[in-house]
C-alpha cells in the first residue's frame, strides 16, 4: 500500500489511484474464477447425470456460484488480498442491470415497470408499517427501526446506506439492520423459488414477486434467475422499479427525524432526491430506449445480454462471499426475527398482489 | 460492503459505482455497436 504523504502532489494521488485500481484486481479474479467454476459445475453435473441415467435435481450456474461462496466465506477465512474485489460485487450488478435494459423492449418496460411501480407502492407503504410496529413491539432503537423498515420495503443495503447519513443514525444499528436484510436476503434464495415452483407460478409472476418480495438488488436478481432466464428479466425490472422509489422514502424518514431535531433538516429536496436517486436506473432505461430505437442487430442485443449474464456472474459469487452467517448471529438475534416476522408476512403481501395482478392484468 | 456514502477527502471528485457502471455500459455497448465485440457467447 502506498502511505499517505502530507505533500500531496498530483503525481503522488495519480499513484495511488492506480495502485487502488490494482487492489481489486485479486478479488475480481476470484469472483470471476467461483462464477466461471459455477457455470463449470452445471454443465458437468449434469451432462454427466444425464449421461448414467440418475435422477439428479438441475442446479443452476447461479446456485452453484452462490453455494461455492457461501462455503469459502463460512468454512475458510479469505484473505485481505480479496477483500477489495470482493467489494466490487455491487459494479458488476449494476452494469448487468444496465446491460439488462437491452433485453427490454420499451413496451415491456412500460407495461411491467407500470405494473411493478403500483405494487410497489402498495409493498413500501405496507411494508413500512409493519416493520415500525414490529419493530416498536420487540421495542428496538427508534433509529434502527427506521432503518429495518427502510431496508425491506425498498432496496436492502443500499437503502439502509442511503439512509444511515440522511437520518444521523448510529454505525451499530446500520450494522444490525444490514445482517438482518443479508441473512433473510441468503434464505430467499432458497424459500423462493421452492415456493413458487409449489404454485406453479409462471416466469412473469414468479419473477415480479421476487422483485417486490426480496430486498437486496443481488439477491433479488439471484432469486429470480435460479427460477429461469425470463423470470430473472422480470425480476431485476421490477427490483429496478422499487429501486427507484428509495429517495422518496429516505427523505420521508429524514424530514420525519429532523422535526425531532434528531438529524440535519433537509434544505433542498429536490437536490436530496437527484443525490439518492440510483442512476443506474436511467442506464437501464436509457439502453432499452437504445434498442427500442434499433440501434443494434439481433445479433448484437444477444452480446448485450450475454455480456449482462457475465456481469450478474460476478455478481451472484460475491453474493455468497459475503455472506458470512457467523457474523451475521454476533449482530444480535432481536433485529433479525424483527425482520423475519416482517420479511414472512411482506413475502405473503406480495405474493398475495402478484397472485392478484395475475387476475387482473394475465401477465 | 463498503460504505459509500461517505468519501474520502481525496475523493472528492470521484464518480459513484452508479455512474461508473452506466459509463461501462454504454462504452461496451459502443463497442458491440461497432463490431469491435463479435458473437458474445454465454
Amino acid at each position: 500500500m502506498a502511505s499517505s504523504t502530507s505533500t500531496s502532489l498530483p503525481r503522488a494521488e495519480s499513484d495511488n489511484r492506480w495502485l487502488n485500481a490494482l487492489s481489486v484486481v485479486p478479488g475480481v479474479l476470484l469472483l470471476a474464477g467461483i462464477g466461471y467454476a459455477g457455470k463449470v459445475l452445471e454443465r458437468s453435473i449434469n451432462g454427466y447425470a444425464k449421461a448414467h441415467h440418475w435422477t439428479f435435481p438441475n442446479i443452476e450456474y447461479v446456485l452453484w456460484a452462490i453455494l461455492i461462496g457461501l462455503v469459502i466465506s463460512n468454512v475458510l477465512t479469505i484473505p485481505k488480498i480479496f477483500q477489495a474485489g470482493i467489494d466490487t460485487y455491487e459494479f458488476w450488478l449494476k452494469l448487468g442491470i444496465v446491460l439488462l435494459g437491452a433485453r427490454f423492449v420499451l413496451a415491456d418496460v412500460l407495461k411491467l415497470g407500470g405494473i411493478s411501480l403500483a405494487l410497489v407502492v402498495i409493498e413500501i407503504t405496507v411494508s413500512l408499517a409493519l416493520m415500525t410496529f414490529l419493530g416498536k413491539i420487540f421495542k428496538l432503537k427508534p433509529k434502527l427501526i427506521s432503518l429495518l423498515a427502510i431496508g425491506s420495503a425498498v432496496c436492502g443495503v443500499s437503502a439502509i446506506i442511503a439512509a444511515k447519513g440522511a437520518i444521523d443514525a448510529d454505525d451499530e444499528d446500520a450494522s444490525f439492520a444490514m445482517a438482518a436484510i443479508l441473512a433473510l436476503g441468503a434464505l430467499s434464495l432458497f424459500t423462493f423459488p421452492a415456493i413458487a415452483h409449489s404454485l406453479h407460478m409462471n416466469d412473469v409472476s414468479y419473477g415480479l414477486w421476487a422483485g417486490l418480495g426480496v430486498d437486496n438488488t443481488a439477491e433479488a436478481t439471484a432469486a429470480g434467475a435460479l427460477y429461469s432466464d425470463a423470470a430473472g428479466k422480470v425480476a431485476v425490472l421490477a427490483k429496478t422499479a422499487r429501486n427507484a422509489m428509495i429517495g422518496f422514502v429516505v427523505l420521508g424518514y429524514a424530514i420525519y427525524w429532523s422535526r425531532k431535531s434528531q438529524a440535519e433538516a433537509v434544505t433542498n429536496k429536490a437536490a436530496f432526491l437527484w443525490k439518492k436517486f440510483p442512476k443506474f436506473v436511467l442506464g437501464f432505461l436509457l439502453m432499452s430506449l437504445l434498442v427500442g430505437f434499433h440501434t443494434f442487430d439481433k445479433g448484437q442485443i444477444t452480446s448485450l445480454g450475454n455480456l449482462s449474464k457475465w456481469a450478474f456472474l460476478l455478481t451472484f459469487a460475491g453474493v455468497g462471499l459475503r455472506t458470512n452467517f457467523r457474523e451475521m448471529l454476533q449482530q444480535g438475534l432481536r433485529p433479525f426475527i424483527v425482520g423475519a416476522l416482517g420479511e414472512i408476512l411482506i413475502a405473503c403481501l406480495t405474493l398475495g398482489l402478484v397472485i392478484g395482478a395475475n387476475r387482473v392484468w394475465g401477465l | 460492503m463498503a460504505d459509500t456514502s461517505k468519501a474520502a477527502p481525496n475523493q472528492g471528485r470521484s464518480l459513484s459505482p452508479d455512474i461508473w457502471a452506466v459509463i461501462v455500459a454504454l462504452a461496451l455497448a459502443l463497442a458491440v455497436k461497432l463490431d469491435l465485440f463479435k458473437n458474445i457467447p454465454w
